[in-house]
């Protein structure tokens, strides 16, 4: 895709996306950081969905500037062929002047920062209700003086949440962890650590996946990882939790 | 000097592309190489690290993180369970994956690896490297190339470290049923030896009846078997070097110190690569199946052509076919009867088609030849056509 053509698609889509939130009005949760955003996006849809809720995520690994807006209108990509672009652009048009959208009572949205500008851009699209914070971690630091300028740009995503949002933050992750003072919403945390508000203890790997406790609560999960504990915590947490 | 290599042979797979370098105007169907270009989307993914300058740099020993997590997903997908953190390896292709394996589970008194005979050419040669000692067993040709379960246990002994077996089968293009691959397993667990399952040529299956059963989708198995997979066939990339293993954590923390030994880590431009084939190239890995289920017909279609020089069974998956070479064909071409790499260096010579002698893949190879489809239709087309004329 050329650069031309790239902005160009860019601005539809950033519009489209904005027509489509303005007029659909879901909540919408953020998860974002630069490890496990697919895991726990996963469990929170799953979630969402036995509470008997409508809700959509990102399609593959859609999460960022082209891909968050096409996420948001449950699109496919046109990868690199102007004809399917041409298509997808078409679609959106059907779709946001359609007199009767589709209820979606909840969009659940990976988000993925590669350079310092890319988290104003994608605010500019997408306000979140909720937000689930993961890790700051080495991961494409390429762009970024350190991991302190990532935190900068995490920070901006927390200032976003309206006082009656919810803020949810990776216990053992200090820079994470440090976010909350930003927030003027509600702030949670989870984790493995004590001291979380949502905290799995006594993990035991086990045959066929991992076994642990929230809150006194039995769990019996059938992955490996701790990635897989916090992707729980934090669907344990929003299913606990008002939102 | 080189006592240690002295007993390892080049490839016969390479030998005869050597050999068919030289001569002009040969087709080769030979070697397992894609006629594709690696995919737009890959192409797209490595240019996108590179001019990010993401690429100039080790990975972890392990791999790009955001790759693990991507091949956890895909694997999640298909009803297997690994940890990306601690249970995936990321590695040179599965030749360089399966080195790591057996260099990490051989030892002096539990040496011996089994091998499917007819299997993939370079095991043997790879066992011997690792310090091991070849043992095959064959597969039953009349019974749709299967397990002998009879031979097979009794080439199993205490000194047996492994099996190692390609699924679906190089050069046979037969899958492993679910119950003889459990039958495997039980066999693994009553005499302690792990079980290496080499699925690169899994994404190509061409009845879908027949399904596909991997052992590592059992998690009571997880410490017993180590799954190999290669991007190289399924998205062309075989020049990338790329591919991953994976198994419990207990074992890839053994196989992670050979690999790091070996290789650093997986070329990191290649990682990137291959991610971007995992996220975005199911469309030309859908592509290349269709392309070479059409190939398949068509280099069947040659051969019930020449019903008097070659009896073959349909492969169900791979880009393989490896028929049996009656005595007509030998007659034809005026090779010593029964010997299949005479019979492919005169076909060589004097047709100028390139293709792998069947004993390159074990003693019961013998009398076979294998033919790749993953060449082009002008490819197969022409090679076949010059079969036919000179046997006729």
């Amino acid at each position: 895709m050329n650069n031309l053509f790239k902005i160009t698609i860019r601005f539809f889509l950033k519009w489209f996306a904005k027509i489509y939130l303005w007029r659909v009005r879901p909540h919408v949760i953020i998860v974002a950081g630069t490890t496990n955003r697919h895991w726990i996006k996963e469990e929170i849809i799953k979630t969402l969905k036995e509470k008997g809720l409508i809700a959509r995520s990102n399609e593959k690994n859609f999460n960022a500037e082209i891909g968050l807006p096409l996420s948001i209108l449950g699109l496919p990509s046109g990868e690199g062929d102007f004809w399917s672009w041409l298509k997808i652009i078409l679609q959106a048009i059907g779709m946001i002047t359609n007199y009767k959208l589709p209820i979606t009572n909840y969009l659940v949205l990976e988000m993925a920062i590669d350079r310092p500008e890319d988290m104003d851009y994608l605010l500019n699209i997408v306000r979140p209700n909720i937000a689930v914070l993961t890790t700051i971690t080495m991961i494409y630091r390429e762009n970024f003086e350190d991991l302190s300028e990532i935190a900068l740009e995490y920070r901006k995503l927390v200032r976003t949440l309206p006082k009656d949002g919810l803020l949810l933050l990776n216990f053992d992750d200090q820079r994470i962890k440090n976010l909350a003072k930003f927030a003027s919403c509600r702030t949670l945390t989870y984790g493995l650590s004590d001291g979380a508000d949502y905290r799995a203890e006594n993990i035991k790997k086990i045959t066929t996946g991992q076994r642990f406790e929230i809150k006194g609560n039995s769990i019996k999960i059938n992955r490996f990882g701790n990635h897989h504990i916090y992707a729980k915590i934090t669907a344990y947490a929003i299913r606990s939790e008002k939102i | 000097m080189f006592s240690r290599t002295k007993n390892i042979n080049l490839s016969p797979i390479k030998t005869i592309e050597l050999l068919a370098s030289k001569i002009p105007d040969v087709v080769s169907l030979a070697q397992g190489i894609p006629s594709f270009d690696t995919p737009e989307v890959v192409k797209k993914a490595a240019f996108k690290a590179l001019n990010r300058g993401a690429v100039a740099k080790y990975s972890l020993t392990y791999g790009l993180p955001e790759f693990r997590e991507t091949i956890e997903q895909k694997l999640a997908e298909e009803g297997m369970f690994y940890d990306f953190e601690k249970e995936i390896i990321v590695t040179a292709g599965s030749i360089e994956a399966i080195t790591a394996s057996l260099i990490a589970i051989i030892e002096p008194k539990k040496n011996e690896v089994i091998l499917f005979s007819p299997s993939y050419t370079s095991y043997a040669e790879v066992v011997k490297v690792s310090g091991g000692k070849p043992v095959f067993s064959n597969l039953i040709e009349d019974d749709g190339w299967r397990i002998d379960f009879n031979n097979l246990k009794k080439k199993v002994n205490s000194k047996t470290a492994a099996i190692l077996f390609c699924n679906p089968n190089n050069p046979t293009g037969t899958i492993f049923s679910k119950e003889d691959l459990l039958k495997i397993a039980e066999l693994a667990g009553k005499k302690n030896f792990f079980i290496l399952s080499d699925e690169v040529y899994k994404d190509f299956i061409y009845l879908r009846e027949s399904g596909f059963f991997s052992l590592a989708q059992i998690p009571e198995l997880r410490k017993r078997v180590i799954r190999i997979f290669s991007l190289s066939k399924a998205y062309a990339m075989t020049g990338w070097r790329i591919g991953f293993l994976h198994s419990d954590e207990e074992n890839i923390k053994e196989i992670l110190k050979i690999h790091d030994s070996l290789v650093t880590c997986a070329p990191v431009i290649s990682q990137y690569a291959a991610m971007g084939a995992l996220d975005y190239g199911e469309d030309d890995l859908n592509r290349f199946r269709r392309e070479f289920n059409s190939r398949l017909n068509l280099i069947c279609n040659h051969l019930d052509d020449s019903k008097d020089f070659f009896d073959y069974q349909k492969p169900i998956g791979s880009y393989f076919v490896f028929p049996k070479i009656l005595p007509a064909a030998y007659k034809a071409l005026g090779a010593k009867w029964g010997d299949s790499w005479d019979f492919a260096l005169k076909l060589l010579e004097k047709v100028k088609v390139a293709v792998v002698p069947g004993i390159a893949f074990g003693p019961s190879g013998e009398n076979h030849f294998r033919i790749s489809f993953g060449r082009s239709e002008k490819d197969i087309n022409e090679a076949m056509e010059r079969i036919k004329k000179y046997m006729q």
